[in-house]
């Protein structure tokens, strides 16, 4: 059966074409969404809250685009706001505890590579880092990141190279790694 | 062409470091599945709930009626202007009101339980109460507020801002260890201190019985 007459049987409330569906785009939701949050629990929130937005929006899906297309604009329109919602709250959390811990040092920065790494990505300007994970680090296409983001591919291609930079700078010290 | 910016050697590099970024485990799809399979049953619960079929009908009967007084009022007293037309006009302003006033009724009845229930976590913060209901509460709420968010009461721009503050401070509870009670309870009620949401949320309620203390509220 192809997805078109799968899409066609859920939107007529067959439970087990939810379920193929979802079954056949679930891992690449998933790990989307936990590349995007580094966080398990969160992770799985964005996946359910993807999946019961598009079976609930499965309506107004017109075909225009892959069904994969446009699973992944939700995707990363649920994720990105969840997250910003997740910065709001730690934030609040982070000034509480500052006021708590006066005189506190904090920790100094970790000299590991990878937890360099990680750290230098985290700080990445939002569109920058959404862009940067999406394509290097999970392998989406500038056509897939364009659509799904809302940007033009050129805009995509623009982010991912400013990303690529600051991470360059960022890494410096770690220059022996690539250009051995 | 090669861009001045572009180092292949430093490209490759980074895409073979960074896959080590956030590394997803084995995606746990049957417990995610449960859950969506949970939520989407409890929204069509949610929508057909008892409550708010009789306070949309109880909303419905009180609107037509005061349309339905407002009109006879206005005939009796200019009985010179076109009758017809502009009772129409207003019985129609009136239907259009119906669907605000049935989320205005909805919209009180939640923000009055969100408010028992905020307020009684805050009595309570310092005592041992029972964590596990306090945090199934919360949910429940949340989930309430999520939907409320997505409906056309999250339209008034004063609500929607207060539905994101309780959002947060639901979701803090909802996520209570149960092992660091003490300290989250602190850090949740001096987050909702600092927001003054609770303030915020007792002025959005108006006065009088909740089933129909809706005039003037949002």
């Amino acid at each position: 059966m192809d997805e078109s007459q799968l899409i066609a049987r859920v939107r007529a409330g067959d439970s087990a074409a939810e379920r193929a569906l979802y079954d056949a785009h679930v891992d690449r939701v998933y790990r989307l969404a936990f590349r995007l949050a580094g966080d398990d629990a969160l992770a799985q929130d964005f996946t359910q809250e993807a999946f019961i937005r598009a079976f609930d929006r499965l309506g107004s899906f017109r075909g225009d685009a892959a069904f994969s297309t446009w699973l992944h604009t939700i995707t990363t329109t649920v994720v990105l706001n969840g997250l910003r919602k997740v910065k709001r709250l730690r934030q609040r959390e982070a000034d509480i505890d500052d006021a708590q811990a006066v005189g506190v040092t904090k920790r100094e920065s970790e000299p590991d590579l990878k937890m360099r790494l990680t750290k230098a990505i985290d700080e990445l300007p939002a569109g920058y880092r959404t862009v940067f994970v999406m394509h290097d680090v999970q392998g989406y296409t500038h056509e897939e990141i364009g659509a799904a983001l809302g940007v033009e591919t050129g805009t995509s291609k623009a982010q991912l190279s400013r990303a690529r930079a600051k991470l360059r700078i960022a890494l410096a010290d770690f220059a022996g790694e690539w250009t051995t | 062409m090669t861009d001045q910016h572009e180092d292949p050697k430093f490209e490759q590099w980074l895409k073979n470091a960074a896959k080590a970024y956030h590394t997803p485990g084995a995606t746990p799809r049957d417990e995610m599945w449960k859950h969506i399979e949970e939520a989407r049953r409890k929204r069509h619960v949610i929508e057909l709930r008892p409550w708010l079929r009789w306070t949309v009908a109880a909303a419905a009967v009180l609107v037509l009626g005061i349309g339905i007084g407002r009109w006879s009022a206005n005939q009796s007293s200019t009985p010179s202007a076109t009758p017809t037309a502009s009772a129409g006009t207003q019985v129609a302003s009136e239907i259009d009101s119906l669907a605000t006033v049935a989320y205005q009724v909805a919209a009180t009845q939640y923000l009055s339980r969100t408010e028992t229930f905020l307020t009684s976590f805050r009595t309570d913060a310092n005592r041992s109460a029972n964590t596990a209901r306090l945090a199934r509460q919360a949910r429940e709420l949340l989930t309430t507020t999520q939907l409320m968010l997505d409906s056309p009461a999250g339209d008034n721009p004063r609500l929607r801002s207060l539905l994101e503050d309780l959002e947060l401070v639901l979701m803090q509870i909802s996520l209570l260890n149960p092992e660091q009670n003490g300290r989250d309870r602190d850090l949740i009620t001096q987050s909702m201190n600092q927001s003054n949401v609770l303030p915020k949320l007792r002025s959005a309620i108006p006065a009088g019985p909740v089933p129909v203390r809706t005039e003037g509220a949002l």
